[in-house]
Protein backbone atom coordinates (compact mmCIF):
# COMPACT_ATOMS: atom_id res chain seq x y z
CA UNK A 1 0.00 0.00 0.00
CA UNK A 2 1.20 3.38 -0.70
CA UNK A 3 2.19 5.61 2.23
CA UNK A 4 1.97 9.09 3.72
CA UNK A 5 4.22 10.55 6.43
CA UNK A 6 2.24 12.64 9.44
CA UNK A 7 5.22 14.39 10.60
CA UNK A 8 3.54 15.55 14.15
CA UNK A 9 0.63 14.88 15.76
CA UNK A 10 -0.36 18.30 15.93
CA UNK A 11 -0.72 18.42 12.06
CA UNK A 12 -3.71 18.41 9.47
CA UNK A 13 -1.47 17.54 6.74
CA UNK A 14 0.56 14.53 5.75
CA UNK A 15 3.67 14.31 3.08
CA UNK A 16 3.20 11.38 0.23
CA UNK A 17 6.26 9.11 0.74
CA UNK A 18 4.75 8.05 -3.07
CA UNK A 19 2.76 8.92 -6.09
CA UNK A 20 -0.85 8.85 -4.90
CA UNK A 21 -3.39 8.53 -7.42
CA UNK A 22 -7.06 10.07 -6.48
CA UNK A 23 -9.24 7.54 -4.84
CA UNK A 24 -5.95 5.61 -3.34
CA UNK A 25 -6.55 4.53 0.17
CA UNK A 26 -2.95 4.38 1.70
CA UNK A 27 -1.43 4.24 4.58
CA UNK A 28 -0.55 6.74 7.66
CA UNK A 29 2.65 6.91 9.08
CA UNK A 30 4.16 8.91 11.88
CA UNK A 31 7.43 9.23 13.58
CA UNK A 32 6.11 6.14 15.89
CA UNK A 33 4.27 4.04 13.66
CA UNK A 34 1.26 3.54 11.60
CA UNK A 35 -1.41 5.79 12.47
CA UNK A 36 -3.99 4.58 10.00
CA UNK A 37 -5.84 4.59 6.42
CA UNK A 38 -7.06 7.37 4.50
CA UNK A 39 -8.50 7.69 1.25
CA UNK A 40 -6.96 10.24 -1.11
CA UNK A 41 -9.80 12.35 -2.91
CA UNK A 42 -6.54 13.99 -5.52
CA UNK A 43 -3.64 12.75 -7.31
CA UNK A 44 -1.17 13.81 -4.53
CA UNK A 45 2.84 13.48 -6.44
CA UNK A 46 5.64 12.03 -4.09
CA UNK A 47 6.98 14.98 -1.03
CA UNK A 48 3.29 16.54 -2.07
CA UNK A 49 0.76 17.10 0.90
CA UNK A 50 -2.69 16.15 1.39
CA UNK A 51 -4.91 16.69 4.41
CA UNK A 52 -5.66 14.63 7.49
CA UNK A 53 -8.96 16.37 8.43
CA UNK A 54 -11.70 19.49 7.05
CA UNK A 55 -9.42 23.02 6.89
CA UNK A 56 -11.85 25.54 7.35
CA UNK A 57 -10.99 28.61 4.86
CA UNK A 58 -8.43 31.27 6.62
CA UNK A 59 -8.07 28.31 9.08
CA UNK A 60 -4.24 27.23 9.93
CA UNK A 61 -2.22 24.48 7.71
CA UNK A 62 -0.12 22.46 10.28
CA UNK A 63 3.35 20.83 9.30
CA UNK A 64 5.94 20.00 11.88
CA UNK A 65 3.55 20.65 14.61
CA UNK A 66 3.85 24.20 13.39
CA UNK A 67 1.82 26.76 11.09
CA UNK A 68 2.62 26.33 7.22
CA UNK A 69 -0.01 28.85 5.89
CA UNK A 70 -3.51 29.45 5.81
CA UNK A 71 -6.31 27.62 3.82
CA UNK A 72 -7.48 30.07 1.01
CA UNK A 73 -10.62 27.85 0.77
CA UNK A 74 -12.28 25.13 2.49
CA UNK A 75 -10.26 21.52 1.82
CA UNK A 76 -11.64 18.67 2.44
CA UNK A 77 -10.28 15.82 4.61
CA UNK A 78 -8.16 13.57 1.54
CA UNK A 79 -7.22 16.64 -0.58
CA UNK A 80 -4.34 17.89 -2.47
CA UNK A 81 -2.87 20.86 -0.07
CA UNK A 82 -0.51 22.99 -2.26
CA UNK A 83 -0.48 26.63 -3.57
CA UNK A 84 -3.74 26.81 -5.19
CA UNK A 85 -5.63 26.75 -1.75
CA UNK A 86 -2.45 27.89 0.95
CA UNK A 87 -0.84 31.19 0.90
CA UNK A 88 1.52 31.84 3.43
CA UNK A 89 0.37 33.19 6.77
CA UNK A 90 3.41 35.52 7.03
CA UNK A 91 4.30 37.17 3.63
CA UNK A 92 0.88 36.53 1.48
CA UNK A 93 0.99 37.68 -2.20
CA UNK A 94 0.22 41.66 -1.78
CA UNK A 95 -3.72 42.34 -2.41
CA UNK A 96 -3.20 45.49 -4.01
CA UNK A 97 -1.53 46.39 -7.44
CA UNK A 98 1.96 48.02 -7.22
CA UNK B 1 37.93 11.58 17.93
CA UNK B 2 40.86 12.97 15.49
CA UNK B 3 41.21 14.24 11.99
CA UNK B 4 44.25 14.67 10.48
CA UNK B 5 44.89 18.32 9.83
CA UNK B 6 47.30 21.12 8.86
CA UNK B 7 48.61 23.54 11.85
CA UNK B 8 48.43 26.67 11.05
CA UNK B 9 50.54 29.69 12.71
CA UNK B 10 47.68 30.95 14.89
CA UNK B 11 46.78 27.45 16.48
CA UNK B 12 43.47 27.20 13.54
CA UNK B 13 43.86 23.35 11.82
CA UNK B 14 43.10 23.59 7.94
CA UNK B 15 41.73 20.59 6.09
CA UNK B 16 43.12 21.64 3.17
CA UNK B 17 46.55 23.41 1.99
CA UNK B 18 45.89 25.60 -1.05
CA UNK B 19 47.77 28.99 -1.87
CA UNK B 20 44.97 31.36 -2.37
CA UNK B 21 45.63 33.95 -4.83
CA UNK B 22 42.84 36.20 -4.42
CA UNK B 23 41.89 39.32 -6.50
CA UNK B 24 41.67 42.26 -4.33
CA UNK B 25 39.48 44.16 -7.85
CA UNK B 26 37.56 42.84 -10.63
CA UNK B 27 40.01 44.74 -12.59
CA UNK B 28 42.62 42.51 -12.01
CA UNK B 29 40.77 38.83 -11.99
CA UNK B 30 42.18 38.10 -15.56
CA UNK B 31 46.33 38.79 -13.85
CA UNK B 32 44.99 36.69 -10.64
CA UNK B 33 43.77 33.68 -13.07
CA UNK B 34 46.09 33.51 -15.07
CA UNK B 35 48.87 33.21 -12.05
CA UNK B 36 46.54 30.26 -9.95
CA UNK B 37 46.00 28.89 -12.96
CA UNK B 38 49.77 28.60 -14.20
CA UNK B 39 51.04 27.16 -10.45
CA UNK B 40 50.22 23.75 -9.28
CA UNK B 41 48.45 23.82 -5.91
CA UNK B 42 47.34 27.51 -6.55
CA UNK B 43 43.84 28.38 -6.69
CA UNK B 44 42.27 32.01 -8.23
CA UNK B 45 39.46 33.63 -6.05
CA UNK B 46 37.87 36.37 -8.62
CA UNK B 47 34.88 37.97 -8.14
CA UNK B 48 32.78 41.23 -9.67
CA UNK B 49 32.59 43.39 -6.80
CA UNK B 50 32.90 46.83 -8.47
CA UNK B 51 34.27 50.02 -7.00
CA UNK B 52 30.92 51.80 -7.09
CA UNK B 53 29.24 50.13 -3.76
CA UNK B 54 28.64 52.05 -0.37
CA UNK B 55 30.18 51.26 2.73
CA UNK B 56 28.02 48.12 3.85
CA UNK B 57 28.97 46.17 1.03
CA UNK B 58 32.46 46.90 0.65
CA UNK B 59 32.93 45.75 4.52
CA UNK B 60 31.31 42.48 2.96
CA UNK B 61 33.43 42.51 0.40
CA UNK B 62 36.96 42.99 2.40
CA UNK B 63 35.32 40.24 5.23
CA UNK B 64 35.23 37.76 2.12
CA UNK B 65 38.05 38.68 0.67
CA UNK B 66 40.33 38.65 4.20
CA UNK B 67 38.09 35.66 5.11
CA UNK B 68 38.72 33.41 2.37
CA UNK B 69 42.40 34.17 2.84
CA UNK B 70 42.85 33.74 6.30
CA UNK B 71 40.62 30.50 6.16
CA UNK B 72 42.46 27.73 7.46
CA UNK B 73 42.50 25.68 4.65
CA UNK B 74 44.83 28.71 2.92
CA UNK B 75 48.66 27.73 3.67
CA UNK B 76 49.48 31.18 2.23
CA UNK B 77 47.41 34.12 0.22
CA UNK B 78 48.62 36.49 -2.16
CA UNK B 79 46.72 39.28 -2.83
CA UNK B 80 46.58 40.87 -6.08
CA UNK B 81 45.42 44.30 -7.48
CA UNK B 82 45.43 47.59 -9.29
CA UNK B 83 45.82 49.45 -5.94
CA UNK B 84 43.24 51.90 -6.79
CA UNK B 85 40.08 49.65 -5.58
CA UNK B 86 37.70 49.09 -2.83
CA UNK B 87 38.74 47.30 -0.35
CA UNK B 88 42.25 48.05 -0.92
CA UNK B 89 44.30 45.21 -1.47
CA UNK B 90 46.97 46.76 1.16
CA UNK B 91 43.94 46.55 3.96
CA UNK B 92 43.02 42.67 2.67
CA UNK B 93 46.30 41.71 3.15
CA UNK B 94 46.34 43.25 6.86
CA UNK B 95 43.46 41.53 7.44
CA UNK B 96 44.89 38.21 6.62
CA UNK B 97 48.33 38.97 8.30
CA UNK B 98 46.33 38.80 11.73
CA UNK B 99 46.40 34.95 10.79
CA UNK B 100 50.12 35.23 10.98
CA UNK B 101 50.52 32.82 7.54
CA UNK B 102 52.35 33.74 5.07
CA UNK B 103 50.54 36.85 2.55
CA UNK B 104 51.88 39.05 0.22
CA UNK B 105 50.29 42.16 -1.62
CA UNK B 106 51.08 42.58 -5.26
CA UNK B 107 49.76 45.79 -7.02
CA UNK B 108 49.99 47.40 -10.80
CA UNK B 109 50.25 51.13 -8.70
CA UNK B 110 53.35 49.65 -6.83
CA UNK B 111 55.22 47.61 -9.88
CA UNK B 112 57.18 48.89 -12.85
CA UNK B 113 53.87 47.62 -14.71
CA UNK B 114 51.84 44.36 -15.69
CA UNK B 115 54.89 42.13 -16.72
CA UNK B 116 56.57 42.47 -13.78
CA UNK B 117 53.77 42.14 -11.43
CA UNK B 118 52.90 38.80 -13.24
CA UNK B 119 56.26 37.98 -13.01
CA UNK B 120 56.99 38.83 -9.42
CA UNK B 121 53.14 36.84 -8.43
CA UNK B 122 53.97 33.80 -10.23
CA UNK B 123 57.70 33.40 -8.66
CA UNK B 124 55.93 34.60 -4.96
CA UNK B 125 52.81 31.82 -6.15
CA UNK B 126 55.67 28.84 -6.86
CA UNK B 127 58.08 29.75 -3.46
CA UNK B 128 54.74 29.59 -1.65
CA UNK B 129 53.35 25.80 -2.90
CA UNK B 130 56.69 24.74 -2.59
CA UNK B 131 56.72 26.28 1.01
CA UNK B 132 52.83 24.22 1.34
CA UNK B 133 53.88 21.16 0.42
CA UNK B 134 56.18 20.89 3.03
CA UNK B 135 53.61 20.82 5.32
CA UNK B 136 52.84 17.36 7.27
CA UNK B 137 49.37 16.38 8.23
CA UNK B 138 49.03 15.92 12.07
CA UNK B 139 45.94 14.31 14.41
CA UNK B 140 43.71 17.62 15.67
CA UNK B 141 40.84 16.78 18.24
CA UNK B 142 37.34 17.21 16.29
CA UNK B 143 36.72 20.59 18.24
CA UNK B 144 39.47 22.39 15.62
CA UNK B 145 36.68 22.08 12.75
CA UNK B 146 34.03 24.28 12.01
CA UNK B 147 31.16 22.63 9.61
CA UNK B 148 28.80 24.92 7.47
CA UNK B 149 25.29 23.78 5.73
CA UNK B 150 23.05 25.02 3.19
CA UNK B 151 20.07 22.98 1.94
CA UNK B 152 19.91 23.66 -1.96
CA UNK B 153 17.01 22.24 -4.28
CA UNK B 154 14.36 21.38 -1.35
CA UNK B 155 11.61 19.57 -1.23
CA UNK B 156 9.14 18.45 0.71
CA UNK B 157 11.22 15.46 2.14
CA UNK B 158 14.81 17.89 2.43
CA UNK B 159 13.37 18.09 6.35
CA UNK B 160 12.76 14.29 6.88
CA UNK B 161 15.82 13.21 5.79
CA UNK B 162 18.91 15.23 4.70
CA UNK B 163 18.41 18.31 7.22
CA UNK B 164 17.31 15.98 10.15
CA UNK B 165 21.18 13.67 9.05
CA UNK B 166 22.64 17.21 9.44
CA UNK B 167 20.93 18.75 12.67
CA UNK B 168 22.50 15.33 14.65
CA UNK B 169 25.77 15.87 12.77
CA UNK B 170 26.38 19.33 14.05
CA UNK B 171 25.18 18.24 17.43
CA UNK B 172 27.80 15.54 18.05
CA UNK B 173 30.24 18.20 16.41
CA UNK B 174 29.20 20.83 18.97
CA UNK B 175 29.00 18.13 21.86
CA UNK B 176 32.58 17.39 20.65
CA UNK B 177 33.65 21.04 20.99
CA UNK B 178 33.21 22.03 17.90
CA UNK B 179 31.63 24.65 15.69
CA UNK B 180 28.57 24.97 12.78
CA UNK B 181 27.52 27.95 10.94
CA UNK B 182 23.72 28.05 9.13
CA UNK B 183 22.43 31.37 7.70
CA UNK B 184 19.50 31.97 4.63
CA UNK B 185 18.36 34.73 7.08
CA UNK B 186 14.90 34.46 4.60
CA UNK B 187 14.72 30.47 4.80
CA UNK B 188 14.07 30.77 8.90
CA UNK B 189 11.02 33.12 8.17
CA UNK B 190 8.48 30.67 9.70
CA UNK B 191 10.83 28.99 11.97
CA UNK B 192 12.40 32.34 13.37
CA UNK B 193 10.35 31.75 16.79
CA UNK B 194 11.45 28.23 17.27
CA UNK B 195 15.21 29.66 17.13
CA UNK B 196 14.79 32.15 19.40
CA UNK B 197 14.21 30.19 21.86
CA UNK B 198 17.21 28.64 21.37
CA UNK B 199 19.19 31.34 21.81
CA UNK B 200 21.61 31.33 24.81
CA UNK B 201 20.34 34.87 26.19
CA UNK B 202 17.63 37.58 25.37
CA UNK B 203 20.95 39.57 23.47
CA UNK B 204 21.06 36.90 21.36
CA UNK B 205 17.43 36.24 20.52
CA UNK B 206 17.09 40.11 20.05
CA UNK B 207 19.72 40.28 17.32
CA UNK B 208 18.72 37.16 15.85
CA UNK B 209 14.55 38.82 15.55
CA UNK B 210 16.11 41.64 14.60
CA UNK B 211 18.22 39.95 11.05
CA UNK B 212 15.13 38.19 10.21
CA UNK B 213 12.68 41.51 10.57
CA UNK B 214 15.09 43.53 8.51
CA UNK B 215 14.57 40.20 5.42
CA UNK B 216 11.11 40.85 6.16
CA UNK B 217 10.78 44.16 5.50
CA UNK B 218 12.83 43.86 2.31
CA UNK B 219 10.74 41.64 1.36
CA UNK B 220 7.48 43.61 2.52
CA UNK B 221 9.24 46.60 0.59
CA UNK B 222 8.77 45.21 -2.50
CA UNK B 223 5.13 44.89 -2.67
CA UNK B 224 5.73 41.73 -4.41
CA UNK B 225 4.36 38.38 -4.94
CA UNK B 226 7.34 35.88 -3.63
CA UNK B 227 5.99 32.51 -4.33
CA UNK B 228 8.20 31.46 -7.24
CA UNK B 229 11.51 32.77 -5.80
CA UNK B 230 10.12 31.98 -2.32
CA UNK B 231 9.64 29.06 -2.22
CA UNK B 232 11.26 28.63 -5.88
CA UNK B 233 9.11 27.37 -8.64
CA UNK B 234 11.23 23.88 -8.47
CA UNK B 235 10.56 23.65 -4.50
CA UNK B 236 7.01 24.61 -5.31
CA UNK B 237 7.19 21.36 -8.35
CA UNK B 238 9.01 19.40 -5.37
CA UNK B 239 5.47 20.47 -2.87
CA UNK B 240 6.76 23.11 -1.16
CA UNK B 241 3.70 25.25 -0.29
CA UNK B 242 5.33 28.42 1.51
CA UNK B 243 7.99 30.08 2.66
CA UNK B 244 7.31 28.93 6.70
CA UNK B 245 7.05 25.30 5.33
CA UNK B 246 10.16 25.78 3.72
CA UNK B 247 11.47 27.12 6.61
CA UNK B 248 10.38 24.42 9.08
CA UNK B 249 12.17 21.51 7.25
CA UNK B 250 15.37 23.57 6.65
CA UNK B 251 15.34 24.35 10.34
CA UNK B 252 16.17 20.77 11.36
CA UNK B 253 19.49 21.00 9.67
CA UNK B 254 20.47 23.23 12.73
CA UNK B 255 20.17 20.33 15.26
CA UNK B 256 18.96 21.29 18.96
CA UNK B 257 22.07 23.01 20.27
CA UNK B 258 21.85 26.30 21.86
CA UNK B 259 22.12 29.53 19.81
CA UNK B 260 25.60 31.14 20.78
CA UNK B 261 25.75 34.38 18.54
CA UNK B 262 24.50 36.06 15.40
CA UNK B 263 27.30 36.61 12.66
CA UNK B 264 27.37 39.20 10.14
CA UNK B 265 27.80 37.80 6.91
CA UNK B 266 31.46 36.42 5.98
CA UNK B 267 32.10 37.19 9.92
CA UNK B 268 34.32 34.48 12.05
CA UNK B 269 32.40 33.18 15.35
CA UNK B 270 34.42 34.32 18.29
CA UNK B 271 33.61 31.14 19.77
CA UNK B 272 32.68 27.45 19.84
CA UNK B 273 29.01 25.96 18.90
CA UNK B 274 26.24 26.78 16.60
CA UNK B 275 25.99 29.95 15.35
CA UNK B 276 23.82 31.96 12.62
CA UNK B 277 25.01 34.43 10.02
CA UNK B 278 22.69 37.05 8.22
CA UNK B 279 22.98 36.90 4.84
CA UNK B 280 20.30 35.33 2.05
CA UNK B 281 19.38 32.39 0.63
CA UNK B 282 21.65 32.00 -3.02
CA UNK B 283 23.79 29.15 -2.38
CA UNK B 284 27.05 31.24 -4.28
CA UNK B 285 26.74 33.84 -1.52
CA UNK B 286 26.24 31.99 1.50
CA UNK B 287 29.51 30.02 0.87
CA UNK B 288 32.11 32.51 -0.03
CA UNK B 289 30.35 34.02 3.72
CA UNK B 290 30.92 30.67 5.12
CA UNK B 291 34.43 30.23 3.51
CA UNK B 292 35.47 33.96 4.86
CA UNK B 293 33.80 32.64 8.35
CA UNK B 294 36.70 29.72 8.68
CA UNK B 295 34.33 27.29 7.74
CA UNK B 296 36.83 24.00 7.24
CA UNK B 297 33.70 21.64 5.30
CA UNK B 298 30.35 22.50 4.01
CA UNK B 299 27.69 20.23 4.43
CA UNK B 300 25.31 20.68 0.81
CA UNK B 301 21.83 19.16 1.30
CA UNK B 302 20.30 18.46 -2.07
CA UNK B 303 16.28 17.77 -1.71
CA UNK B 304 16.59 15.87 -4.45
CA UNK B 305 13.94 15.30 -7.63
CA UNK B 306 14.66 17.47 -10.41
CA UNK B 307 18.08 19.09 -8.31
CA UNK B 308 19.37 15.70 -8.37
CA UNK B 309 19.20 15.11 -12.02
CA UNK B 310 21.88 17.55 -13.15
CA UNK B 311 24.75 16.66 -11.04
CA UNK B 312 25.58 19.80 -8.84
CA UNK B 313 26.99 21.55 -11.30
CA UNK B 314 29.39 24.42 -9.65
CA UNK B 315 27.44 27.72 -10.28
CA UNK B 316 24.78 25.88 -8.54
CA UNK B 317 26.32 24.60 -5.63
CA UNK B 318 28.66 27.80 -5.20
CA UNK B 319 31.98 26.57 -5.76
CA UNK B 320 34.59 27.98 -3.64
CA UNK B 321 37.50 25.49 -4.30
CA UNK B 322 39.37 26.13 -0.58
CA UNK B 323 36.11 24.82 1.10
CA UNK B 324 35.31 21.17 -0.07
CA UNK B 325 31.71 20.18 0.59
CA UNK B 326 30.06 16.68 1.02
CA UNK B 327 26.78 16.75 -0.75
CA UNK B 328 23.94 14.58 0.28
CA UNK B 329 20.62 13.80 -1.59
CA UNK B 330 17.41 13.46 0.19
CA UNK B 331 15.26 12.06 -2.42
CA UNK B 332 15.38 9.94 -5.36
CA UNK B 333 16.09 12.08 -9.12
CA UNK B 334 14.39 12.57 -11.76
CA UNK B 335 13.60 10.73 -14.08
CA UNK B 336 13.63 8.16 -11.06
CA UNK B 337 15.81 5.80 -13.31
CA UNK B 338 18.85 7.62 -13.51
CA UNK B 339 22.10 7.41 -11.81
CA UNK B 340 22.74 10.81 -10.74
CA UNK B 341 22.89 9.57 -7.10
CA UNK B 342 27.16 8.30 -7.81
CA UNK B 343 27.76 12.27 -7.98
CA UNK B 344 26.66 11.96 -4.22
CA UNK B 345 28.64 11.92 -1.46
CA UNK B 346 25.70 10.54 1.08
CA UNK B 347 22.73 8.93 -0.14
CA UNK B 348 19.99 9.56 2.40
CA UNK B 349 16.65 8.58 0.71
CA UNK B 350 17.38 5.50 2.62
CA UNK B 351 15.00 7.24 5.49
CA UNK B 352 12.17 7.84 3.08
CA UNK B 353 12.12 3.97 1.79
CA UNK B 354 12.93 3.09 5.37
CA UNK B 355 15.47 0.90 4.76
CA UNK B 356 18.22 3.24 7.30
CA UNK B 357 17.33 5.56 10.33
CA UNK B 358 18.14 9.04 10.56
CA UNK B 359 20.77 8.16 13.49
CA UNK B 360 22.56 5.51 10.92
CA UNK B 361 23.04 8.31 7.75
CA UNK B 362 23.91 10.66 10.51
CA UNK B 363 26.57 8.31 11.39
CA UNK B 364 27.83 7.80 7.91
CA UNK B 365 27.89 11.52 7.64
CA UNK B 366 29.84 11.69 10.31
CA UNK B 367 32.82 9.26 8.95
CA UNK B 368 32.89 10.87 6.36
CA UNK B 369 33.27 14.45 7.59
CA UNK B 370 36.29 13.11 9.28
CA UNK B 371 37.89 10.92 5.88
CA UNK B 372 37.22 14.46 4.27
CA UNK B 373 38.70 16.72 6.99
CA UNK B 374 41.55 14.45 7.05
CA UNK B 375 42.35 14.38 3.23
CA UNK B 376 39.60 12.26 1.70
CA UNK B 377 38.39 13.84 -1.78
CA UNK B 378 34.64 14.95 -2.36
CA UNK B 379 33.07 13.79 -5.30
CA UNK B 380 33.03 17.70 -6.45
CA UNK B 381 36.75 17.72 -5.49
CA UNK B 382 36.99 14.71 -8.11
CA UNK B 383 35.74 17.16 -11.13
CA UNK B 384 37.40 19.60 -13.33
CA UNK B 385 38.68 22.85 -12.86
CA UNK B 386 36.14 24.74 -14.20
CA UNK B 387 35.05 27.70 -11.61
CA UNK B 388 32.78 30.37 -11.61
CA UNK B 389 33.91 34.10 -9.60
CA UNK B 390 32.76 34.18 -5.86
CA UNK B 391 29.80 35.83 -5.05
CA UNK B 392 29.04 38.04 -2.18
CA UNK B 393 25.80 38.90 -0.19
CA UNK B 394 25.04 42.77 -1.07
CA UNK B 395 22.45 44.93 0.56
CA UNK B 396 22.86 48.38 -1.32
CA UNK B 397 22.60 49.88 -4.50
CA UNK B 398 25.52 49.93 -7.09
CA UNK B 399 25.88 53.88 -8.07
Amino acid sequence: MKRAMMINPKDNTATALDDIQAGDTINLASKSGQVGEIRVRHAVPFGHKLALASIGKGDKVLKYGEVIGLATQLINKGDYVHVHNVESALLPPPKEVK
Amino acid sequence: MEFLGYERPDGSVGVRNHVAVISSGRCANEMAFTIANTVQGAVPFIHTHPCVRLKDDNDRALRVLAGIGGNPNVAAAIVLGIGCENPSPAKIGEEIAKSKKPVEVLTVMESKGFQDLMDRGLATARRMVSEASRMQRKPFALSHLTLGVKCGGSSAVSGMAGNSVTGRVFDRLIAEGGTAIFSETTEVIGADHLLAKRAINEEVARQFQKAVERMEARIRATREDIRGTQPTRGNIAEGLTTIEEKSLGALAKTGTSPLQGVLEYAERPPGKGLYFMDGSAMTSELISGEAAAGVHIHIYNVGGGISSSFRCPPGWMGEIPILPQIAVVSSQSKPRDSQEKEFFDIYANTIVEGTESVAQVADRLFEEIIAVASGKLTKRETRSGYQEPIVMYTTGPIL
